[in-house]
């Protein structure tokens, strides 16, 4: 049996082609992405070290600022807006007495299924400023509320981060659903008997206990605001100018429109440490705060 | 008091309702508008049903631009990633949960490094190693990258499974005189059968949906592209013919919708899974 459990031959075959492809297609991307980003390379001739040079050139750079501007008002809309809705419509689906809940599960869920670029492709035929479907419906009512939502420098970032919390409700709707699953109907029964009604126990059980699940909603709408990308590209090019560019955007249009892979990897390495930093401080204020009070507040519920 | 909590409960569900529209009318829209003409996209009809069903704009999307090909691209590079990564991801999970041999929690924290990479970071390298390794303008420079990126989530998932089955299965078997390879075949691989789809599906959505590593991988072949990147076609040389772009989109968005339709409750287990590992 040992023999069986620690064949060598066995263990080689099992483990090497994960590895192979996973240290080929990931692990050295990683470190390359941090090695270059310390040099000047145009992607064809040899990379040549500059030191700190591109970092110091990003940190001055007027588009980083705007990127990152651009990724805290994606994160901040896109995480309140699914937050809100995906938090209302769990509660709804998840208690018995609404009708259509298996309606309402897959409307709301069925935008995530789509691709990115059917998602923009549609929003974009939706959005756009003479023949869209939005201004042609504010037209034909009389509201005088038309916008060039998609080339207009202040308002786009808005308009395209809609269309992602749009898409991406739904996914963030099924996590909280997940997670409601798993809290015991006992805790509803005593809020019953204390009198609380439907709306205050939502609001002391349900959204405490699903901390954890908050934890990773929100991981994943901010770093999702950091990572945004396919949709500047489809629906704005990154414009008017540069005022919809984020961190990916800038890496892409440095590297593959100006051949500057140097500095496109700078940027590449600033979104890999801003991802990790947001989940490193995600999960610190949810460890120091809510997980706590999550704990107390079901000891004193069993009391 | 009786009233009023009736006449929120009504607001709420006419809420409800709402976003549910809201939610699927795009989509509707999109459906509608592939059967007509311009038109009746622009002036005459702009959000309801087509007055005259234009079919021929599925005939031109089918016959005019290439979405036979896209189509083809699709299902190869989807199928492959599948298969490939769930038979490397059952093999590696198996060896670091239930095999013996030094350093294999290492190489288990080694390989889920990849859940905390983003793909738009790792864009550039994984661009010019393809091109190193002379599989440019193959479909293979999109499955392995593909493969490589759903690894760490895949085997996370089955290293949990494989957890939770006794080790004295393997002993049964052993004692029966089964070798290590008969018993994973024949043994192990039906048995997490359960993980194996909900895998697939998630690993499927993933490589069908896929934008950012196929336009800058096989965005200038067309021979090679896929879906997504078909639909964009449209932004550049076809922009009056709207009618095809709907159609297009349909018969893109389609097998996806109908795998969520079919398997609606394994879909959400399979994305939310993920999203919680994340955390």
């Amino acid at each position: 049996m040992k023999k069986f459990r620690s064949n060598k031959l066995a263990i080689f075959l099992f483990t090497f082609p994960a590895l192979l492809l996973f240290i080929v297609f990931v692990f050295i991307p990683i470190l390359q992405v941090f090695a270059y980003s310390f040099t000047k390379w145009n992607g064809i001739s040899a990379p040549e070290f500059t030191g700190l040079k591109n970092y110091i050139r990003l940190f001055t750079d007027k588009v980083f600022y705007t990127s990152n501007k651009n990724m805290f008002i994606f994160a901040i809309l896109v995480t309140v807006y699914q937050m809100v809705f995906a938090t209302i419509f769990a509660i709804a689906v998840s208690d018995a007495k609404i009708k259509g809940r298996k309606f309402f599960r897959v409307a709301y869920f069925i935008p995530v299924v789509l691709s990115v670029t059917v998602v923009c492709q549609l929003w974009l035929s939706i959005l756009n400023a003479e023949s869209g479907l939005l201004n042609t419906m504010l037209r034909s009512l009389g509201i005088d509320f038309q916008q060039n939502w998609l080339s207009d420098r202040y308002k786009s970032i808005y308009a395209i981060a809609f269309v992602n919390a749009w898409q991406w409700m739904g996914y963030q709707f099924a996590l909280i659903v997940a997670g409601i699953k798993t809290i015991s109907t006992d805790y509803y029964e005593a809020a019953q008997i204390d009198g609380a009604n439907a709306a205050i126990a939502h609001r002391k059980i349900t959204i405490p206990l699903l901390a954890e699940t908050y934890k990773s909603s929100l991981i994943i709408a901010i770093t999702g605001g950091i990572k945004a990308f396919t949709e500047m590209y489809i629906m704005t090019k990154g414009g008017p100018g540069t005022s919809t560019y984020t961190l990916a955007y800038m890496m892409y249009s440095s590297a593959f429109r100006s051949k500057e892979y140097g500095y496109g990897l700078a940027a590449a390495s600033m979104l890999v440490l801003e991802c990790l930093a947001a989940i490193i401080v995600i999960n610190a204020v949810f460890k120091s705060n809510d997980l706590d009070a999550v704990k107390k507040k079901k000891r004193r519920l069993f009391a | 008091m009786k009233t009023k909590f009736s006449i929120g409960r009504l607001v709420f569900s006419i809420f409800l309702w709402l976003y549910a529209a809201f939610s699927l009318y795009p989509l509707i829209w999109m459906v509608f508008y592939s059967f007509k003409n311009n038109n009746e996209i622009f002036v005459t009809n702009p959000y309801g049903i087509p007055k005259v069903f234009h079919f021929e704009n599925y005939v031109n999307a089918w016959s005019k631009y290439d979405v036979p090909t896209y189509f083809f691209n699709s299902v190869i590079v989807a199928a492959a990633t599948v298969i490939i990564t769930l038979f490397c991801a059952l093999l590696f999970s198996y060896a670091t949960s239930r095999m013996e041999f030094k350093g294999k929690t290492t190489l288990r924290i080694f390989l889920s490094i990849g859940m905390f990479i983003p793909v738009q970071a790792i864009l550039i390298p994984v661009v010019k190693i393809v091109q190193g390794l002379s599989l440019s303008n193959t479909r293979w420079s999109l499955i392995f990258p593909y493969v490589a990126i759903n690894l760490a989530f895949s085997c996370m998932i089955y290293y949990g499974f494989f957890k939770g089955i006794p080790l004295e299965l393997e002993e049964a078997a052993c004692m029966d005189g089964a070798n290590i390879y008969q018993t994973f075949f024949k043994i192990i691989v039906p048995l997490v059968r359960p993980a194996t789809a909900t895998l697939a599906i998630y690993v499927f959505l993933a490589a069908w949906n896929e934008f950012i590593l196929a336009n800058v991988l096989v965005g200038s072949n067309a021979a090679l592209k896929t879906l997504p990147l078909g639909v964009l076609f449209f932004q550049g040389q076809f922009t009056t013919d709207w009618g095809g772009m709907g159609a297009t989109m349909v018969i893109a968005s389609l097998p996806a919708i109908l795998v969520y339709i079919i398997f609606s409750d394994k879909v959400e287990k399979a994305m939310t899974i993920g999203g919680a590992v994340k955390g």
